[in-house]
């Protein structure tokens, strides 16, 4: 897979405008992150913010294999399961993998996560290009409505306005 | 950012936040800076009911407050408030605190790595629960 874009992404918009890094530095060796990410009965016991445990949990993991996750949320209730492909898959340095929910017309991203060994500690790195700069935006915000009914949304308003000035 | 942070952080904003009277003054302090008698008058509401708010709003690291203690101006903690819209902002939120579980579980498997791998032999003895190991 020469060039990792997303199928049905806007041509002219730029990779980078599409984008989000989120990186994090573990006092762990490579091998144990990427064991963690590797197998089900791991993945289940972190992916997820708390109060969203991971009850569909099917990974094939290897390349060209397919994986399909759900969370339960705090009400009970299964969420739309996502799911997608391993496109890239090297031990203990990178997995790269495609990522959609299952729902109609939904759009794909491409997630790619470098185990990066310094010393005694990894630096991971999440990166995650979306299909659109549209679909980054609702993913950036997706907790918003949320946020709007815990009257929130002026103060997101006031806090986006003064980091950036 | 160190591990195991973002959530705590989070968690003591949003507990601040959860009251409508914080964020009103909140929202005066966007504004300005502003002192604990103006807040006071602005707000109809005792001045140690006003001060008991500051704190909260003070521990959370959503404003600082001037060195004198008296007149004290309060002002807005930008910051905080950021993580507090990075969290209502979804996709990050959701993998900072994934990689928050994610610290805390890879240690756990890392240490049980590290112990001989007995495993394999348990049906030589059921008594395995006794081993004594080295840490």
């Amino acid at each position: 897979m020469a060039s990792q874009q997303p199928a049905g992404a806007a041509a002219n918009e730029p990779a980078a405008d599409r984008t989000v890094v989120i990186e994090r530095t573990f006092d762990l060796p490579a091998r144990v992150l990427f064991l963690a990410y590797s197998k089900p009965e791991h993945v289940r016991k972190w992916f997820g913010p708390p109060g969203y445990p991971l009850t569909l949990c099917d990974m094939d993991f290897r390349l060209g294999g397919r994986y399909r996750f759900a969370m339960t949320g705090p009400d009970g209730k299964q969420m739309t399961p996502f799911g997608g492909e391993y496109l890239d898959i090297v031990e203990n340095r990178r997995i790269s993998y495609s990522n959609a929910f299952e729902k109609e017309g939904a759009e794909t991203m491409i997630v790619t996560v470098t185990f990066v060994e310094q010393g005694s500690r990894t630096l991971l790195r999440i990166r995650t290009v979306f299909g659109s700069v549209a679909m980054k935006q609702q993913h950036m915000s997706m907790g918003y409505e949320q946020g709007v009914g815990a009257g929130l949304d002026q103060l997101a308003v006031i806090a986006g306005g003064l980091v950036q000035a | 950012m160190p591990a195991s942070s973002f959530t705590r952080s989070l968690d003591l904003v949003f507990a601040a936040l959860a009251d409508p009277t914080r964020r009103a003054i909140l929202t005066r302090l966007a504004k300005g800076e502003a002192s604990v008698t103006a807040l006071t008058e602005r707000f109809a509401i005792t001045q140690p009911a006003v001060s008991k708010h500051l704190k909260a709003l003070e521990h959370a690291g959503l404003i600082s407050r001037g060195p004198r203690s008296r007149f004290r101006p309060c002002r807005l903690n930008a910051k905080a408030l950021e993580r507090a819209a990075l969290w209502i902002g979804g996709y990050r939120h959701f993998w900072e605190a994934s990689l928050d579980n994610l610290d805390t579980y890879a240690r756990q498997l890392h240490q049980q790595e590290e112990k001989p791998a007995r495993k394999e032999n348990s049906q030589h003895g059921k008594s395995t629960t006794s081993r004594r190991r080295r840490k």
